[in-house]
C-alpha cells in the first residue's frame, strides 16, 4: 500500500491550509521532513519548522499532528500538517512530500482507504460515496473537455510517437519468423528524444503557469546605497502587502509578499543582508547564486549617478542568463544610465517610473509562461503524470542507447503510455497490436 | 433416461484441447471418456505442423509444468527444434518445434490410451442432453447415448464447418471429414449466442516435386531446448526446414484472380486472425512488398508431403497448382492437397467463468477453437484447465483458476472471458502485464505446485523439480556471495577485460547484469563446485537476477495502479441492490458475473465512476465480513 498525499483544505488562498498524508510511509516521511526529529506526540499538535530540502532555508512554521493507525480517519498511519494557506508554501510542501515517497492521492482515495480499513461503515460510505461520484465525474467530465482540448491535442501527438517506437520494439521480438525490417535504434532514440522535449515543455509550463497563480520570488540584487531598500519599501508601500511579515524568514533577508496586480510576488530585499564594506564580494560567490537561482526574477539595481564599476559589472555578467530586468535608479538626479538604453529608469524616492517597473515585471513574469500559452498544465496531477512520463522516456533512451533487449526497453515506454493513458485514456493491447498488423505484413 | 453407457466426464473432440482434458480428467481420478469422430485422427495438426513459438512455447511449458501432455509428446515426436529469439532476454525466448504429423498422433494415442480410467470411444455426438440447466449426457449420430455429470466442449472447426475453394463451398470440419451440423443446433437450442469465424490453410506439397537447391535450408538448433520439465534429451533425428519467397509477378496474378477468392467476393462472413493472413490478404493489403516469405517445412519422416508455410489460400483449388509453381524452385510441383479456408461456429468465451465452465448450463465446459481461440497451444491450455474443473466438479473440489501475474494461461483465459472475441485469439507476450515475470524456463517454479497439489504431478516429476530448485538456490547463493573487491588479484584483469570501473566491490550477479558478460564468463567466477552446473540451472538464476530489479519496480507501479484487483466479489452479490449503479452497468455486472474486482475493471463499458462504487461498496462488504 502506497503513501498518498493531499491538500485536504480547499485549494487557494487561505489563512491555513491543511495537507494531510496516510499509509505505511506517513510517519518516516515526516521524520525526514524533520531531519529526524521523532519527538512527536501522537494526537498533539506539535509547532515545527519545516526546512527547503537543499538550501536549508526556512519553508512555514508549522503545526504537526500524527494519527498512530488503526486510531485514525483512514485507518492508517495518517499525519496533518497545517501550513500558511499560501499557494506557494502548499506546492512546495507537496513538492517535498512527494519527493520523499508520497504520491498525490486520486479523488476519494482517503475516503476509500477508510471504508476499506473498516474506519466508516457502510452507511456512512454510503453518504461518501455520493461524493466519490462527484468527483470522479468531475474527473471524466474534465478528462473529455481534454480529449477535445488543449492538453489532449498535444499528449496524443505524443502518445502516437511512443506507440509507434512500441509497435517497432514488440513487433521485433513477437514476429522473430516474420520478414521485417531491422529495428534502427537512433531513429527511434530520434523519435523518443522529441517525445521527451515535448513532455519537457508541458512540464515547465505548469512552473510558468504556477508562476503566476501561486506567485513568483523577485529577488533585488545591487551594490550598497544604490537604493535597494528605498525601491523595496516603495514597492511595498504602494501595494497591498499580503502578509506584514514572516516570522522566522532568515534574519538575513528582509521579504514581503505583495499583491501585484492580482499575482503574487514575494520580494526579497538583498539589503537586508548584514553590508560590509564591499558587500557584492562578502557575499560570496556561492550565496549571490542562491539568491540568484531561488528567484522567479531578479532586478539588478543600479545608481545612474554613479559610473559602471567591476562589482556592478560582475553582477551583470551574472544574472544575464537569468530573467532579469535592470533598475535604473536615482533617474530623477541624473537623467541619464550609467549603462546605456538597457533598464527601466526610476526614483525611488520621487516615485517616478516605478509604475513601469510594474508593468514590466508582470510582462517579464509572464512572457515566460506565454511562450507556450495554449498548452498550459495548471492542474497538479497533471504535472505529477507528466513528469513521470519524462523520466521514463528518458529510461528508455538510455536503455536503447545501452543495447538492451526489447522487452527491458519496453517497460519503460508501457510506463509512460500506462501513465498517459491516466490523461488521455488507456492504451490497449488490442490498439498495440492492430498498429502492429497496420504496418507490418505478419504471419507465416 | 437410460445410457448405454455412463461416464463422470466426457470430453468431446481429441483435438489439441480434448486431449489435454481428457488425460487431465481420468489422471484425477475421475471416470473419463473421450468421444471423437475419428480414432485414428487422435492429436491431429490440422494446420502447420508446429508447436510453440514465442509465447505459445511459454504456454507450452506451463501445460506440462501442471501436468499436462503435449510437451511429452511433442519432445518425443519433434523433428526441428529452434529456441526462437536467442538473441534476446530470457523472458522473451520460446522453444518452437516442427513435429511429425503422424508420429505426433501415433504419440498422444499412445499417451492416452496408457493413462487409467480413460476410455477412448469413436461416435459423432449430434446433441448435448440437459435437464434443469444441468448436463445428463450426449446422443450420438448412431442412435447410442452416453451419460456424463460433465462435459467439455473441445470441437475445433467442426461446429457447422464449411468450407470454401474459390467459389466451391461444401460441409466439413477438416478436409476430408464431416462437419458437426446438428451439435452446433443443440447448442443454439440451449441457448448460446454462436458467432461465426474463419481460418485458413496452404497447399500441402510432393516433396519429390521440389527443387531444394533454391531454397535457403533452415537447420534447427544443434543442441535442442525441449519443451516438457521430464524431457532429458531429444533422440528423434531432425532435419532442415527451408526459406523461400514469392515473386512480383505471381503478386499480379493473385491480384488478377482476387475476384476467385471467397474472402474478397464477400461469401465468406466470419472473421480470420490478422496474424494468419491469406496469401490474398498478403499481396491486396502490403500491395508495395515485393516478395513475400515463405517456408518448406517437411510433415515428417514417413512422408513426402511438404507443408508450405505461408501460403494459407482460398482460391479455387484447380488455379492453386499454376500459381504456386510461379515460385522459384517450385516450377514442377505437385499439390498433394489444395488449401481453403473454413468457417466454423464459436461461442461467445463471455457465457464462460473463469473455470471454463459455462454459466448457461452447469457442467458444461468449453475449450480451444469453440471459445473464439486459434492456435493448437491455446486451445491445448484451455483443454487443460477445462478438464481439470471438469473433474473437480464432480468430485465437488474448489474450481481452479490461473492469474494472469503468474502465467500466459491465465492471462488467455481472464482475455477471452472478460473480452470476448472479434477475431480469432492468440496468445502475445505483450498481452502479459507480467512478461518478465513469465519465463519459459521457470514455468516449473511458477506452476508445478498447482499440478501437484491437484494430483497431476507425479513422485518422480515432483522430486526433480525439487531437485531443480535446490541446484538454482545454491547458485543463486553463490552468484550473490562471489564479489571482487579492488584488493582481490582477479579485480584489476576483470576491470580491464571488460573495459569500466567496476567499483569499490560488485557481487557476481551485478556483474552479470552488464550486457557484455557472457555466461560462461560467469561459470568461470563462481567457485570450483559450481564449475559443472547446468547450463540451463545457471541461465535461470541469471535471469532471474536480470529482472529482479524490472519487476520490483514494475510490481510497486502495478500495486499503486490495480492493488484492488484481487478483491473477491462473492458469488451471491446481487449487483442491482449496489445504489448508484447504473442500469446499464448493473446489466453488464449481471451478464459477466466477475469473480473479482480486477474482473470487473477489465469489462469494456464500466466508468470511472462505477467502478469506484463499486470498490466503495466491496472494500465495505468485505469489512463487515470479517467483523
Amino acid at each position: 500500500m502506497s503513501t498518498i498525499v493531499a491538500l485536504s483544505t480547499p485549494p487557494g488562498r487561505g489563512a491555513v491550509a491543511i495537507v494531510r498524508l496516510s499509509g505505511p510511509l506517513s510517519f518516516s516521511i515526516i521524520e525526514r521532513l524533520l531531519h529526524n526529529d521523532s519527538n512527536l506526540q501522537p494526537r498533539t499538535a506539535s509547532l515545527r519548522k519545516i526546512l527547503k530540502n537543499e538550501s536549508g532555508e526556512l519553508l512555514d512554521q508549522v503545526l504537526i499532528t500524527t494519527f498512530p493507525g488503526p486510531r485514525s480517519f483512514t485507518g492508517e498511519d495518517v499525519v496533518e500538517i497545517s501550513c500558511h494557506g499560501s499557494p506557494a508554501v502548499i506546492r512546495q510542501l507537496l513538492d517535498l512530500l512527494l519527493s520523499c515517497g508520497a504520491r498525490l492521492a486520486g479523488p476519494g482515495e482517503f475516503t476509500l482507504r477508510a471504508v476499506a480499513n473498516g474506519r466508516m461503515n457502510l452507511a456512512q460510505a454510503e453518504a461518501v460515496r455520493d461524493l466519490i461520484n462527484a468527483q470522479t465525474e468531475a474527473a471524466a467530465k474534465q478528462a473529455a473537455r481534454q480529449v477535445n482540448g488543449e492538453l489532449s491535442s498535444v499528449l496524443t501527438p505524443l502518445k502516437d510517437r511512443i506507440i509507434e517506437v512500441v509497435v517497432q520494439l514488440e513487433s521485433a521480438l513477437e514476429f522473430v519468423e516474420d520478414d521485417l525490417p531491422t529495428v534502427k535504434t537512433m531513429a527511434l532514440q530520434e523519435t523518443l528524444a522529441g517525445v521527451a522535449a515535448g513532455v519537457q515543455r508541458l512540464v515547465s509550463s505548469y512552473k510558468s503557469g504556477r508562476l503566476l497563480s501561486d506567485g513568483a520570488k523577485v529577488a533585488i540584487l545591487g551594490s550598497p546605497n544604490v537604493g535597494k531598500s528605498s525601491l523595496f519599501n516603495e514597492l511595498v508601500r504602494a501595494d497591498r502587502a499580503i502578509v506584514t511579515d514572516k516570522p522566522g524568514t532568515t534574519r538575513d533577508t528582509l521579504t514581503e509578499t505583495i499583491d501585484l496586480k492580482g499575482i503574487p510576488l514575494v520580494l526579497t530585499d538583498t539589503a537586508g543582508l548584514r553590508e560590509t564594506t564591499d558587500e557584492i564580494e562578502s557575499m560570496g560567490i556561492a550565496r549571490t547564486q542562491r539568491a540568484m537561482s531561488d528567484a522567479d526574477l531578479v532586478l539588478v539595481v543600479l545608481d545612474s549617478a554613479e559610473p559602471i564599476g567591476k562589482a556592478e559589472r560582475e553582477l551583470l555578467s551574472q544574472t544575464s542568463n537569468l530573467r532579469r530586468l535592470v533598475v535604473n535608479n536615482k533617474w530623477d538626479l541624473v537623467g541619464r544610465s550609467s549603462v546605456g538604453s538597457e533598464g527601466i529608469n526610476v526614483s525611488a524616492r520621487t516615485g517616478a517610473g516605478l509604475e513601469d517597473l510594474r508593468l514590466a515585471i508582470l510582462a517579464t513574469l509572464q512572457a515566460g509562461a506565454n511562450i507556450d500559452s495554449s498548452l498550459l498544465v495548471t492542474n497538479a496531477r497533471h504535472y505529477d503524470v507528466l513528469v513521470r512520463v519524462g523520466a521514463e522516456v528518458d529510461i528508455a533512451i538510455g536503455a536503447l542507447g545501452d543495447k538492451l533487449s526489447e522487452e527491458l526497453i519496453l517497460v519503460p515506454l508501457h510506463n509512460a503510455l500506462r501513465l498517459l493513458g491516466e490523461i488521455t485514456g488507456e492504451t490497449t493491447t488490442e490498439n498495440i497490436l492492430s498498429e502492429i498488423f497496420a504496418t507490418f505484413c505478419i504471419g507465416k | 433416461m437410460s445410457f448405454d453407457e455412463v461416464f463422470s466426464v466426457i470430453v468431446i473432440g481429441a483435438g489439441h484441447a480434448g486431449c489435454e482434458a481428457a488425460a487431465a480428467s481420468a489422471r484425477l481420478g475421475v471416470e473419463t471418456a473421450l468421444l471423437t469422430m475419428n480414432l485414428d485422427l487422435i492429436g491431429q495438426m490440422s494446420c502447420n505442423p508446429a508447436i510453440g513459438g514465442i509465447a505459445k512455447g511459454h504456454l507450452v511449458r506451463e501445460i506440462d509444468a501442471l501436468g499436462g501432455v503435449m510437451g511429452r509428446v511433442i519432445d518425443r515426436t519433434g523433428i526441428q527444434f529452434r529456441l526462437l529469439n536467442r538473441s534476446r532476454g530470457p523472458a522473451v525466448q520460446s522453444p518452437r518445434a516442427q513435429a511429425d504429423r503422424m508420429r505426433y498422433r501415433n504419440e498422444m494415442r499412445r499417451t492416452l490410451e496408457a493413462v487409467p480410467g480413460l476410455q477412448l470411444r469413436q461416435g459423432k455426438v449430434t446433441e448435448i442432453l440437459a435437464l434443469d440447466g444441468r448436463v445428463t449426457g450426449v446422443a450420438l449420430e448412431d442412435g447410442r447415448s452416453f451419460g456424463a455429470r460433465s462435459i467439455v466442449l473441445a470441437t475445433g472447426t467442426f461446429l457447422n464447418g464449411l468450407i470454401h475453394t474459390g467459389k466451391r463451398t461444401y460441409s466439413g470440419g477438416r478436409a476430408g471429414e464431416p462437419a458437426a451440423l446438428e451439435l452446433s443446433q443443440s447448442l443454439k437450442n440451449l441457448g448460446f449466442p454462436v458467432g461465426r469465424l474463419k481460418t485458413g490453410t496452404p497447399p500441402r506439397l510432393d516433396g519429390r516435386t521440389i527443387d531444394w537447391t533454391a531454397f535457403e535450408p533452415q537447420p534447427g538448433d544443434r543442441q535442442p531446448v525441449p519443451f516438457s520439465f521430464a524431457t532429458e534429451r531429444v533422440d528423434v533425428d531432425q532435419i532442415n526446414c527451408y526459406v523461400g519467397y514469392t515473386t512480383p509477378e505471381l503478386h499480379d496474378v493473385i491480384r488478377g484472380n482476387i475476384g476467385e477468392s471467397p474472402l474478397y467476393s464477400g461469401q465468406i462472413r466470419g472473421i480470420g486472425p490478422r496474424y494468419c493472413p491469406s496469401i490474398e490478404d498478403k499481396v491486396v493489403k502490403f500491395s508495395d512488398k515485393s516478395r513475400h516469405q515463405l517456408f518448406l517445412e517437411p510433415e515428417g519422416h514417413d512422408t513426402n508431403e511438404v507443408y508450405l508455410n505461408g501460403f494459407s489460400t482460398s482460391l479455387p483449388a484447380e488455379m492453386q497448382q499454376d500459381l504456386v509453381r510461379m515460385i522459384p524452385g517450385l516450377e514442377e510441383v505437385s499439390i498433394i492437397r489444395p488449401g481453403y479456408a473454413i468457417e466454423y461456429d464459436f461461442i461467445d468465451p463471455r457465457e464462460l467463468g473463469p473455470d471454463l465452465q459455462t454459466r448457461r448450463v452447469a457442467g458444461l465446459f468449453n475449450a480451444g477453437q469453440i471459445n473464439g481461440t486459434t492456435g493448437y497451444e491455446e486451445a491445448a491450455c484451455q483443454g487443460l484447465i477445462a478438464g481439470i474443473n471438469a473433474a473437480l466438479s464432480i468430485e465437488k473440489r474448489d474450481p481452479f483458476r490461473l492469474r494472469r501475474e503468474e502465467s500466459y494461461t491465465g492471462v488467455l483465459i481472464q482475455d477471452l472471458i472478460n473480452q470476448g472475441v472479434d477475431e480469432p485469439y492468440r496468445i502475445f507476450t505483450s498481452r502479459a502485464e507480467y512478461r518478465l515475470a513469465l519465463r519459459y524456463d521457470n514455468a516449473d517454479q511458477r506452476l508445478q505446485k498447482y499440478g501437484r497439489d491437484l494430483g497431476l504431478v507425479g513422485e518422480v516429476d515432483w522430486d526433480r523439480f525439487n531437485a531443480r530448485q535446490d541446484r538454482r538456490a545454491k547458485i543463486a547463493a553463490a552468484l550473490e556471495s562471489t564479489r571482487f573487491r579492488r584488493s582481490d588479484p582477479q579485480y584489476a584483469a576483470l576491470a580491464n577485460l571488460l573495459n569500466s570501473d567496476l567499483g569499490d566491490s560488485i557481487s557476481l550477479s551485478q556483474l552479470a547484469k552488464r550486457s557484455n558478460v557472457t555466461s560462461e564468463l560467469v561459470r568461470s567466477l563462481l567457485p570450483f563446485e559450481f564449475k559443472s552446473a547446468s547450463q540451463t540451472d545457471l541461465e535461470f538464476c541469471l535471469a532471474d537476477s536480470l529482472y529482479e530489479g524490472y519487476l520490483s519496480s514494475y510490481r510497486a507501479t502495478m500495486e499503486r495502479v490495480y492493488h484492488h484487483d484481487a478483491l473477491r466479489i462473492p458469488g451471491e452479490t446481487h449487483f442491482g441492490s449496489i445504489s448508484g449503479l447504473s442500469n446499464e452497468v448493473v446489466e453488464r455486472l449481471e451478464k459477466r458475473r466477475p469473480q473479482t474486482f480486477g474482473d470487473a475493471r477489465r469489462i469494456p463499458g464500466l466508468t470511472p465512476a462505477a467502478l469506484s462504487t463499486l470498490l466503495v461498496y466491496l472494500s465495505a462488504q468485505q469489512k463487515q465480513a470479517s467483523v
